[in-house]
């Protein structure tokens, strides 16, 4: 009774301070949504039209060979990239837990590269991976005349450096994520599982770990949404080359917004990358939501 | 040089008549931002400030980036006073739009349709109304070879024709250097494909190809020997060109690693910055053959309409400032593009920028760049097909079917 | 508590001081790309040291390099950074902290679906978003100016900053809240005196995270700041990305560097928030 009466006016308060989420989920997403999906259903090109040209644009996208390329390096890149900055994003935080020296130092140094606009260290990644400038002749001169480390020059393995690089720029980040999580686990748990003697990697492994079940769900969302989103690294380090072999489809579709002037077939492109997100979060969330449900 | 001072004299009594309540004021969006644009650009300011204007100035890097921040702010309601285009199809939805004003005025008063060179009117002149102001030309297929290299390996006369090309190259890779400097980028093979298709091809089949679009010239044996010859040069880049950036390519030439590299004229920028010198150091060449077409890139400024009388009148002074026969001669010096205009005193060009408007005075040489004649939307399928055939092994008639499809349909 | 170096200690050490030095390489190469003349980066040996280093190019990068008409360097754009962080930080901030709090601990009907929405909003490329955002800020009067440009940054990061604190309170025992809530706190300060001091490490992440995004921003602060408050990414840019240009690799490399530093600054002396058990200390009291 007490509790339900004082209840009240705090609902109150959740309902006004969720109003700018509101607006901001309904009338700019879902509305960007909407018209997004509208364009792609015209034959816009700098501006949007209001024609009708039904599925066009799709049936265009899904015979463009750079299209279906871009997909299928987005499903290569995406697994390595979420798998990498994972697995190096937690190693490293867990060891800047043990109680490091110099932890405010080695965090900057692992977070550093997120503050830096891939617009440079593109070009340095370029260099780096470039054969005959990089990492490849640098080891040669150090007697390993057959040391070869061309990935960026070859159609085949080029995604891969893209994915190198990039990790190296997120990894930090999932540090940082984890690390916040891993801060917040009771110190109580530690005490007691010292006075067990307990290995540290156990409490990790069997304990802590699954605590930051949260902090890993954010981490990856976060990494996914770049991964659709992966477009600075492209067109820094290979515009998209060899040829269209490190092609991304953002990078189609930013190209087709802009300097294409081909608005409707990049909406298209949009909303593709839209369905196949829910597509793949609509049964997690599901799962989520029930184990959710029933643990209340 | 009289008829320059006297459209100087003109434009400045323009000005004080413009001039008598505040300065007119124009905010300008391009894209000129590395060192010699921007010393470029400052000649067109200081043009404009002389002439009793205020030149606002709205630098965006990139001219993709730069046209869709002047689409966005048009679109938003606070266009700019000017904004730089190519001189091509990409302001044409503006125009259809009606957001564009018009430079009739200016464009007749100095005879514009007598003056400026065939493809630049087509670009700018939209049913008998002028759009935009040219600012500068560009030609994309020079060849440029270094002299130190060419030395290296034996050559003492440049190339004069195809198979003079390919016979340099087989020397230089004899004599161990990279025969042809490459920086792979689609834009960048782009312009290997068009002079090709302007050295092998000739006039007739270039414009057929890219202008007209013609199916059976798209099907023919010239244009299939065209699209051969352009990949035959891929065996002269070496293994490192992948996404290399034009300006180290150019930098192989500068060190003599490298032979010949096909570029546009703003590698001159790149060796001055190196302290080289056309004719020293380097050679520039227009095209293999008397008979070569003459490609032309434009940049033009577009006026969005505006309601404000003062913007109206900076827009009109801009125009005739920026096309003034002196301007365009400063403009043209650091940009190392050549005047839109032949009535220039050409003392302070070099040889290549001189060699290049010799050229343009011949009009059965002019050729429109490809964003002249394809929509941005075609021109970039034609890119995707063309970067792929120069990286993948595929059968050049695959090749010839799929630019017939992409460009046609 | 003082600790010997045992030897999984000094593996320890070694590790991190391996992965950091990796980590660093690409920092080396800038560093003294940016510290050597044109000629010499021409030569192309990456890793080699300047043979003679000049900070040239670092002052040429903040007050003399070219960035259109104007040679000023990078600096005029810093104050116009700092004056579109600061805000779109603090407002994203406070916003995904009340969100994520009413979502955690609140139930509200329909709330949940909108989040599922907005989470949605992350994965749309912003660049399909700008024109009809150029409408929108248009028809409010703000396009062009730093109401605006704030206002895009706050949606934008909207469904990130909710996420992360959504997430991070989930952990919070709901013993605590519930113990809150029947102490007579209401809606906002319950919030503010038990939820806000114990989210201390996510602030820091969530800064870092909105601070870097919306430093680094350039295509959203060219669009709608306006001239008057065009960020310093849009003179880096200016820089950096030309196509017919000459490049100035080192200048590049400093002026990159110099922009990076204001979120390095953050990551480093933010660290001291990441200090652990607020959480428990909390439920205690």
């Amino acid at each position: 009774m007490t509790t339900r009466r004082r209840s009240r006016p705090g609902q109150y308060g959740a309902h006004v301070a969720l109003l700018p989420m509101a607006l901001t989920a309904l009338v700019g997403y879902l509305g960007a949504m909407l018209w997004t999906l509208r364009v792609s259903l015209t034959s816009s090109r700098t501006f949007a039209i209001h024609d009708h040209v039904d599925i066009a644009q799709y049936a265009r996208l899904f015979h463009n060979e750079r299209w279906l390329l871009s997909l299928e390096n987005l499903a290569v890149y995406g697994v390595l990239f979420v798998a990498g900055c994972l697995l190096i994003g937690l190693v490293l935080a867990v060891l800047i837990d043990r109680q490091v020296r110099a932890e405010a130092a080695l965090r900057t140094a692992f977070l550093y590269p997120y503050a830096m606009s891939f617009v440079a260290t593109g070009v340095v990644w370029q260099w780096l991976l470039n054969p005959s400038l990089g990492i490849q002749e640098a080891v040669r001169r150090l007697g390993l005349a057959g040391f070869q480390f061309d990935w960026i020059v070859d159609p085949d393995k080029v995604i891969y450096t893209i994915a190198i690089a990039t990790i190296w720029q997120a990894s930090g980040l999932v540090m940082v994520i984890l690390l916040a999580g891993l801060r917040g686990v009771d110190p109580e748990i530690w005490k007691a599982a010292r006075l067990d003697g307990i290995p540290a990697w156990r409490v990790y492994w069997s304990i802590v770990l699954p605590m930051l079940g949260h902090s890993f769900a954010t981490a990856a969302i976060l990494l996914l949404a770049a991964v659709v989103k992966l477009y600075d690294a492209v067109v820094a380090m290979t515009q998209g080359g060899p040829g269209t072999a490190s092609e991304v489809p953002a990078k189609f579709i930013m190209d087709h917004l802009f300097g294409r002037a081909n608005i409707a077939l990049a909406s298209a492109g949009a909303i593709v990358m839209l369905v196949t997100v829910m597509a793949l979060l609509a049964p997690v969330v599901y799962l989520r939501g029930r184990s959710g449900a029933s643990a209340r | 040089m009289f008829s320059s001072r006297l459209t100087t004299i003109a434009v400045a009594l323009l000005a004080s008549v413009l001039a008598h309540a505040a300065p007119p004021r124009a905010e300008v969006i391009h894209w000129w931002t590395s060192g010699g644009e921007s010393a470029a650009v400052r000649r067109l300011a200081d043009a404009y400030k002389s002439a009793g204007g205020e030149w606002l100035d709205t630098a965006v890097a990139g001219s993709e980036q730069a046209r869709a921040v002047a689409v966005s702010r048009v679109v938003g309601g606070d266009p700019p006073t000017a904004a730089l285009f190519n001189t091509s199809k990409q302001f044409h939805d503006l125009v259809e739009q009606g957001s564009l004003a018009t430079v009739d005025a200016v464009a007749i008063r100095d005879g514009w349709d007598k003056l400026l060179p065939e493809p630049i009117l087509d670009a700018i002149r939209i049913k008998g109304h002028y759009y935009a102001a040219p600012v500068s030309i560009h030609m994309p297929t020079w060849i440029w070879y270094s002299k130190a290299a060419f030395r290296r390996a034996g050559l003492t006369a440049e190339p004069a024709t195809i198979d003079e090309l390919f016979q340099d190259l087989d020397r230089l890779k004899a004599a161990g250097l990279i025969p042809l400097a490459h920086g792979g980028q689609p834009w960048q093979e782009n312009i290997l494909f068009r002079a090709m298709l302007a050295n092998v091809g000739g006039r007739d089949l270039y414009l057929k190809i890219l202008r007209d679009r013609d199916p059976r010239a798209l099907q023919s044996a010239e244009f299939k020997k065209v699209l051969s010859t352009f990949k035959r040069l891929h065996a002269y880049v070496d293994g490192a060109s992948p996404g290399r950036n034009w300006n180290d390519a150019t930098a192989l030439l500068i060190t003599g690693k490298a032979g010949i590299q096909i570029m546009g004229d703003w590698v001159k920028a790149e060796f001055a910055l190196a302290r080289q010198l056309p004719e020293r150091d380097y050679g520039c060449i227009a095209g293999l053959g008397p008979q070569v077409p003459y490609i032309v890139q434009g940049d033009a400024f577009v006026f969005p309409k505006s309601d404000d009388p003062q913007t109206a009148k900076a827009q009109q002074l801009l125009a005739s400032v920026i096309t003034a026969p002196r301007t365009q001669v400063a403009f043209s010096v650091q940009k190392g593009s050549i005047p839109i205009r032949p009535d220039i005193d050409q003392s302070t060009l070099d040889v290549c920028a001189r060699a290049g408007i010799a050229i343009l005075k011949d009009k059965s040489r002019v050729v429109g760049n490809d964003e002249n004649y394809l929509t941005p939307d075609q021109n970039g399928a034609l890119s995707d097909i063309l970067t792929t055939y120069w990286n993948r092994d595929i059968q050049v008639e695959a090749v010839q079917k799929l630019i017939a499809v992409a460009l046609t349909q | 508590m003082t600790r010997r170096l045992d030897p999984s200690r000094v593996g320890l050490y070694a590790f991190l001081a391996t992965a950091a030095a990796f980590f660093l390489l690409p920092l080396y190469i800038m560093l003294v790309t940016s510290l050597k003349p044109l000629d010499e980066i021409r030569l192309g040996n990456i890793f080699a040291l300047p043979q003679a280093a000049t900070f040239e190019f670092w002052r040429a990068a903040w007050s003399t390099v070219c960035t259109g008409v104007s040679c000023e360097g990078i600096r005029g754009g810093f104050a116009n950074s700092l004056l579109i962080a600061l805000p779109s930080t603090a407002i994203a901030i406070g916003l995904g902290a009340l969100n994520g709090y009413a979502l955690a601990f609140w139930r509200v009907r329909g709330a949940h679906l909108l989040f599922a929405l907005l989470m949605l909003g992350a994965f749309v490329p912003l660049q399909v978003m700008i024109y009809p955002l150029v409408r929108v800020t248009a028809m409010l009067h703000i396009f062009g100016t730093l109401p605006g440009i704030v206002l895009v940054h706050v949606i934008f990061s909207m469904p990130v900053m909710t996420l992360l604190f959504r997430n991070y309170y989930a952990t919070v025992p709901q013993e605590l809240f519930n113990a809150a809530r029947v102490d007579g706190g209401r809606f906002l300060r319950t919030f503010w005196h038990v939820v806000l001091p114990m989210s201390g490490p996510i602030i820091v992440v969530a800064s870092i995270m909105q601070l870097t995004g919306v430093w680094n921003d350039y295509l959203l602060g060219l669009v709608f700041a306006g001239r008057d408050h065009l960020p310093m990414t849009v003179q880096l840019n200016n820089v950096i990305n030309t196509t017919t240009g000459a490049r100035l690799y080192n200048v590049n490399m400093a002026a990159t560097i110099l922009t990076a530093l204001v979120p390095l600054v953050l990551y480093f002396g933010a660290g001291r928030w990441f200090v652990r058990g607020i959480a428990t200390g909390a439920v205690k009291g």
